[in-house]
């Protein structure tokens, strides 16, 4: 969930999200959901002479599943809190591994 | 709430994983991506010919080949010029 | 950067209450947040930048990234090969965990 409640709050951040299929798409996020896909607003293909094909398309959603990078904005990312977030999501997964019966138990 | 309920009803272009470009009215969705469209054009973009149109009529998309679905502004659609505009066809999807 | 195998000696010396121990792959990941590491991607690419975030997925954020991606070209005439890497540098960068080969500490970074 930690991914999921960082680009909430990049929300109406620009973005430029690259695909796997090599198409880089700048925009306004405008949500995001808990698999990560993604809806931009006012979007812009990178190399829009190469890949003309969403010159009419303003809006769209992108499946999580094909994104490869989000690039963002350093000044909106808050650097210490993702680190101690990241810590925390850590301990929480680490103690819902060990809650799991049928895992190792540690060594002792 | 689904992110793509706003689109239900609208004209979309849906880019495959497989690199193809599908133009329709996008009329249901679920969870997973999978959607219904109606209507469907694939539009196919070359380097030196213009845009091809096949039509293909009804379609339920699953959701795995799905990269993209943008909505399209009619307007904007309307005033392109497919039998001049050019492009290199957009490559698949590496997972 | 705390050191794995004194890190792995502690763990076994002892009962496993204190958090800074590396019991599994993700610790070692843990140990590396706010330091510059490496991480080898699907597609021939490879990133280096200071990590900032990740999850159980290897989902990261990283800053003051420089990707390297390694591209083949071959020559259809004479059937040679020639290898040649583009590099880019990003400010800040989400990767999507699904791409990721390989996660390593700067110290081990080649």
């Amino acid at each position: 969930m930690l991914f999921y409640s960082f680009f909430k709050t990049q929300v109406g951040q620009h973005v430029t999200v690259e695909l796997k299929n090599d198409l880089a798409i700048q925009g306004v996020l405008e949500s995001v959901d808990q698999f990560l896909n993604f809806k931009l607003k006012d979007i812009k293909v990178v190399d829009e002479e190469r890949y003309p094909h969403m010159l009419s398309v303003k809006n769209c959603f992108v499946r999580g599943s094909v994104v490869r990078y989000v690039q963002l904005s350093p000044p909106t990312v808050d650097t210490a809190l993702l680190q101690d977030a990241a810590r925390r999501e850590a301990q929480s997964t680490q103690q819902m591994q060990q809650a799991k019966p049928n895992v190792a138990p540690p060594v002792a | 709430m689904s992110q793509l309920q706003p689109y239900v009803d609208c004209k979309v272009s849906v880019v495959m994983n497989d690199g193809r470009l599908v133009v329709g009215i996008l009329r249901g969705l679920d969870q997973t991506t999978n959607i219904i469209m109606q209507s469907c054009q694939e539009r196919i973009f070359s380097e030196d010919e213009a845009v091809e149109v096949v039509d293909l009529g009804l379609y339920m998309i699953r959701g795995d080949n799905i990269a993209l679905i943008g909505l399209i502004d009619e307007v904007a659609d309307a005033a392109l010029d497919l039998d001049s505009l050019r492009g290199e066809p957009l490559q698949p999807v590496k997972h | 950067m705390t050191d794995v195998a004194s890190a792995n000696a502690a763990a076994a010396a002892g009962p496993t209450s204190s958090f800074s121990m590396v019991e599994e792959p993700l610790d070692l990941v843990r140990l590396s947040l706010d330091e510059r590491i490496y991480v080898k991607l699907r597609g021939d690419r490879e990133l280096r930048g200071r990590l900032h975030a990740y999850d159980q997925h290897l989902n990261m954020v990283l800053g003051e990234v420089e990707e390297t991606i390694t591209i083949v070209d071959v020559d259809e005439e004479s059937n040679t090969q020639s290898v040649r890497t583009v590099n880019r540098k990003v400010p800040m960068l989400f990767v999507r965990g699904d791409g990721v080969i390989l996660v390593s500490p700067p110290s081990r970074a080649s």
